[in-house]
């Protein structure tokens, strides 16, 4: 599903550095994958990379079999928008919105009828378990609540990639776990590749896979 | 240091956002620097002519524009405090020569003019100075100035052909005056004649316009002058020269107001972009602020660190205002120059409009003072930031229940103040306070109106576009300071739009109401082809040669002059009042129609138009005292009419009354009615020959007339339209201001609906939505401010500035033509917002706290 063959990322503000430093792997359709590492160790910048959110400056990535080199912004924008769904650790819902309308955003986006954006969106968000709060804004959720938003968000399009950066990081324990369950009951559902970038050794291990980087480098890819 | 190590890299951060508040600074104070500077240099280049001419001349005896018979001198002269008094004439020609303009002719006797004036001859015959009388044996003889000479190669010994009453007359040039003094009159562009042949040229017959006089040694002008009004009596104005300037001033004291109003507007205008400017900058350094507050920065320095940034900024915008105000003013003084001589018949001189270094001064001080007024409030709130907060995440774009609660009860104030003060008083301080507080009003309630109105157009919005329509109603409701500030000045600018159209469309209504009524004889004779020149005139004496012609039914006479009435000159308008009732109909605002002719017409009364009694607060009955030459006129005023033959109002008397008080039979021009079925080429061909080679004829028709007046009330409007336009442009500055702003506000907003799939186009369509509804709640607010804006410039006009009463109309056709105006303008100012929106890098913008 994800291949990434020498995959470099040098950022010139940083002189040169590589945030990435040729990374090989390939991650397979269904798979849970955790990506792990210090601070600085370039897994923002991956899941950037694969996202289509970032362009590498050497190596290849194919998402679904697309190589994101070739692709114009955008084709990057249409993959994005028909392949990946984003879960961020603070949420970045949009603060005018519901969560109704949070969640049908990206449907929005790919020109659906409105009742069918709708429908979807109930759905998502009953799926979450927050149909009762349909109405209410991200300020008056709490933020395992927000969280299950984006989550119902980064799924409205039942992208066959989901990417989640630090999608506990924000949140306590308890809520953090709850968020995982449904994270991974979603994926065995939807059969989606879900990748989750965490400094959380526990979420880590959580996950049947877990990608280990060092200063931009794959230094374990352990499978459990 | 702190302008150093905070300030400079913000500016250097925001470099445009910089350039765009500079902008707004630069444009108020550029339009205010070259309105003013140019309606100064009109003034100063009038004072300064009548200087140079006056030459050592300490009192001059003036009647208005009428003039006076020829024995007044011999009256002046017995004065025993006068030394010298010498009589002149002023007259405008046009020298036929492409490009150059009028030539201000002086008529004087050389015998005694010396005295009072230096002729020093470059070139040509000296004997024409040494001996006066070879000048006068000679009355073809001219003298010209060195710069009129040199710019058209004329030099001594060559002919010289001017347009004068009696036509086109040929002159001997006899000498060329040196540069400087008398001969820098008139920016040069002048000439001396001897007074008995300007008196035949122009047709003045025995009277002078003014008598120059210089005083008997150890003779005050306070002794003078009371001598010369015993010796005088009433009608003749004995003034030092720098009195004409002064009425001159006070004649065109309604324009100059218009013109200061208009400029001090978008100074006005450009105060909200620099207070929005500040008070987005405060919002989006709170971080900052809060760190210097948490570092030890007292509230003082914090505030004094905005107040000096918002100083410099006041600088430099205002150095580069005054650099463009100056070359505006170019442009302007020709434009100012043009519409004096039109509306009043001020002759139009070559004026080299240069800011003095007094007008430089204010003008800096206003710019800088305007920009430290507007950075205030913001300076105030960074002052306030509790480092706590404002160390926390998050803007502060909305307002906090406090300053609501205080906008509102102030907003509650000012209403009520301004209904009070309407109430207690509809002309005078309490009306201007009055249209002040409304104003205060409706900028108070427009951040709270502009999220009201855009709550109603967000279900609209979100129904057109759902995610960008939604997003850009959002943006603007969340951030009511960031939005109200540019919807202010948004709104002052439609408002000003509004108030003027309606002001013109009103106007123009009036005047072809009044052309319809009043003006409606089908030629008019007159002797110049510049209507606005009085001072070349017809004798009387041409109206039963022009009554004999065939093709024409009836002649009206119009003698028509500015006489001086309570230190103000006023248009005086001397006619056959029963003609002129039998073949039209003036609007009659005051009096019985039938009753005050007929009172006019027998002496016992006085006509005044309706913008000269609204100006003056007059009414039927009022006594009226008119200063004549031969004894003051004191009638009661038997009638109100409306007539705009001139801005300030006029004064219509029988030409009976006239001629016996004057003691003048002159004529300006004569009202031509044709006969039934005569064709209106053949009767003006028939004038034309009939004076062809004798005097100079001019003849219109009545279409051409009406083209001229309305040519004039278009070029009256002109130059207000340009402010409006650039209240306008600066308006604009402030959306792409707020959209920058917005921008970056916004930024990791934007970055997750691009992660979420939003497409390039879709992100820019936000942005122009938001600039479009920006727009629009300025066009709204705009219109009902200008509803209101209106009713204030119909009062103001009607009591300070015209004293016309034009009627209530809202301009709906240029509300609706400004309409696509100002959203293309709102487009264009958010292409380059939308393009940063969309090329910023994402990864950046999801990272962006």
């Amino acid at each position: 599903m994800i291949e990434l063959e020498h995959v470099g990322k040098r950022f010139e503000r940083s002189r040169g550095v590589a945030a990435l430093d040729d990374v090989t792997l390939t991650i397979e359709r269904g798979e849970i994958v955790s990506v792990v590492g210090p601070s600085g160790s370039g897994k923002s910048t991956f899941l950037n990379l694969i996202g289509g959110l970032d362009r590498p400056t050497s190596g290849h990535i194919r998402v679904g079999g697309q190589a994101l080199h070739d692709l114009s912004d955008d084709e990057l924008t249409r993959l994005r928008r028909d392949t990946v769904g984003f879960i961020f650790q603070f949420f970045n819902l949009l603060p005018t919105l519901t969560c109704l309308e949070n969640v049908g955003l990206p449907l929005h986006l790919r020109g659906w009828p409105r009742r069918r954006v709708e429908a979807t969106a109930r759905e998502l968000l009953t799926l979450v378990q927050l149909g009762s709060r349909l109405h209410d804004r991200p300020e008056e959720l709490s933020g395992g609540e927000r969280q299950r938003v984006a989550i119902a968000r980064a799924l409205s399009i039942n992208p066959p990639v989901i990417l989640a950066d630090e999608p506990t990081g924000n949140l306590d324990t308890h809520t953090g776990e709850q968020i995982l369950a449904l994270l991974r009951d979603l994926q065995e559902r939807l059969n989606s590749t879900v990748v989750i970038v965490t400094h959380d050794l526990t979420v880590a291990a959580s996950c049947p896979r877990t990608i280990a980087l060092r200063d931009g480098r794959v230094v374990e890819d352990l499978r459990r | 240091m702190l302008l150093r190590l905070i300030t400079w890299p913000y500016v250097r951060k925001h470099a445009l956002r910089t350039m765009l508040t500079l902008a707004g600074i630069a444009l108020g104070v550029a339009v205010f620097v070259g309105m003013n500077s140019a309606n100064a240099s009109v003034l100063r280049a009038f004072s300064q002519t009548i200087d140079q001419i006056a030459g050592r001349a300490e009192l001059q005896v003036t009647s208005g524009e009428t003039g006076f018979a020829e024995d007044v001198l011999d009256r002046v002269q017995s004065v025993p405090s006068v030394r010298v008094a010498v009589p002149v004439i002023e007259a405008v020609a046009d020298p036929h020569i492409r490009g150059e303009g009028s030539l201000l002719i002086l008529g004087v006797d050389l015998i005694g003019d010396r005295n009072l004036r230096d002729y020093d001859l470059e070139s040509g015959d000296d004997a024409v100075i040494d001996d006066p009388l070879v000048f006068l044996a000679q009355p073809d003889s001219i003298m010209l100035s060195r710069a009129f000479a040199d710019k058209n190669h004329i030099a001594a010994g060559d002919r010289l052909t001017l347009g004068t009453a009696e036509g086109d007359r040929t002159f001997s040039v006899r000498g060329v005056m040196k540069a400087g003094g008398l001969a820098s009159a008139f920016g040069g562009n002048l000439a001396v004649m001897d007074i008995y042949a300007a008196q035949k040229m122009f047709g003045r017959g025995r009277t002078f316009d003014r008598i120059d006089v210089a005083l008997t040694p150890g003779r005050t002008i306070a002794e003078s002058t009371r001598e010369l009004e015993t010796a005088l009596g009433s009608g003749f104005q004995i003034a030092p020269p720098s009195g004409r300037g002064q009425q001159f001033e006070s004649m065109i004291a309604g324009y100059s107001l218009m013109m200061n109003a208009s400029s001090v507007f978008a100074l006005f205008i450009g105060m909200f972009i620099i207070y929005n400017s500040f008070a987005t900058a405060v919002s989006e350094r709170r971080k900052e602020i809060g760190v210097l507050r948490a570092l030890g920065a007292s509230r003082r320095q914090v505030r004094l660190l905005f107040l000096l940034e918002s100083a410099v900024a006041g600088l430099v915008g205002s150095l580069a205002g005054i650099i463009a105000g100056t070359f505006i003013a170019r442009g302007i003084a020709a434009s100012i120059g043009g519409l004096i001589h039109d509306v009043y018949g001020v002759a139009r001189q070559a004026v080299h409009a240069t800011a003095t270094p007094g007008l430089l001064a204010v003008s800096l001080a206003i710019g800088i003072g305007t920009s430290m007024i507007a950075a205030w409030i913001p300076a105030r709130a960074a002052a306030a930031v509790d480092p706590v907060r404002a160390l926390q995440k998050g803007g502060d774009v909305s307002l906090s229940s406090g300053e609501t609660r205080a906008r509102l009860v102030l907003a509650a104030v000012s209403a009520l103040g301004s209904t009070g003060c309407l109430l207690l008083d509809r002309s005078g301080a309490l009306f201007y306070a009055s249209y002040v507080l409304a104003t205060l009003f409706a900028m108070l309630l427009t951040p709270f109106l502009s999220v009201g109105l855009m709550r109603l157009l967000r279900p609209l919005l979100k129904w057109v576009r759902p995610v960008e329509g939604t997003l850009a109603a959002d943006s603007l409701i969340q951030a009511p300071r960031r939005t109200s500030g540019s919807v202010a000045a948004l709104m002052l600018s439609f408002a000003l739009v509004v108030a003027f159209a309606g002001m013109a469309r009103s106007t123009y209504g009036s005047l072809v109401d009044w052309m319809n009524t009043t003006l409606n004889p089908d030629l008019f004779v007159m002797p110049s082809p510049d209507i606005a020149v009085r001072n070349v005139r017809f004798p009387s004496t041409m109206s039963d040669e022009l009554a004999a012609l065939p093709g024409i039914e009836t002649v009206q006479v119009v003698r028509q002059a500015r006489v001086v009435f309570q230190q103000t000159p006023i248009m005086l308008l001397a006619v056959d009042l029963l003609s002129i009732e039998r073949t039209a109909r003036a609007r009659v605002t005051d009096g019985n129609a039938s009753d005050m002719v007929r009172a006019g017409a027998a002496g016992k009364g006085i006509l005044v138009s309706d913008n000269f009694a609204q100006l003056r607060r007059l009414k039927v009955g009022d006594l009226l005292e008119l200063p004549a030459p031969a004894g003051v006129i004191r009638l009661p005023i038997v009638g109100v009419i409306v007539d705009y033959s001139d801005q300030q109002g006029s004064i219509l008397i029988d030409r009976t009354v006239f001629q016996r008080y004057w003691n003048d039979d002159s004529v300006n021009f004569f009202r031509v009615y044709l006969a039934s079925g005569a064709s209106l080429a053949d009767v003006k061909r028939r004038i034309l020959e009939r004076f062809a080679g004798r005097r100079q004829v001019f003849v219109l028709n009545n279409g051409e007339l009406r083209d001229y007046i309305l040519k004039i009330a278009t070029q009256w409007f002109a130059l207000t339209y340009v402010q409006v336009a650039v209240a306008t442009l600066i308006a604009v500055l402030g959306i792409v201001n707020m959209l920058t702003v917005s921008i970056t506000d916004r930024r990791r907003e934007l970055g997750v609906l691009r992660a979420v799939g939003a497409s390039n186009n879709q992100i820019r369509r936000t942005i122009w939505m938001e600039a479009l509804c920006t727009s629009a709640l300025g066009l709204a607010l705009g219109y009902a401010l200008g509803a209101i804006n209106l009713y204030y410039a119909l009062e103001i006009v009607r009591q300070d500035v015209a004293g016309m009463r034009l009627d209530y109309e809202f301009p709906i056709g240029v509300a609706l033509a400004v309409m696509p105006v100002m959203f293309a303008a709102a487009f264009v100012a958010a292409l380059w917002p939308a393009e940063s929106a969309v090329r910023g890098s994402l990864v950046e913008a999801l990272e962006y706290e």
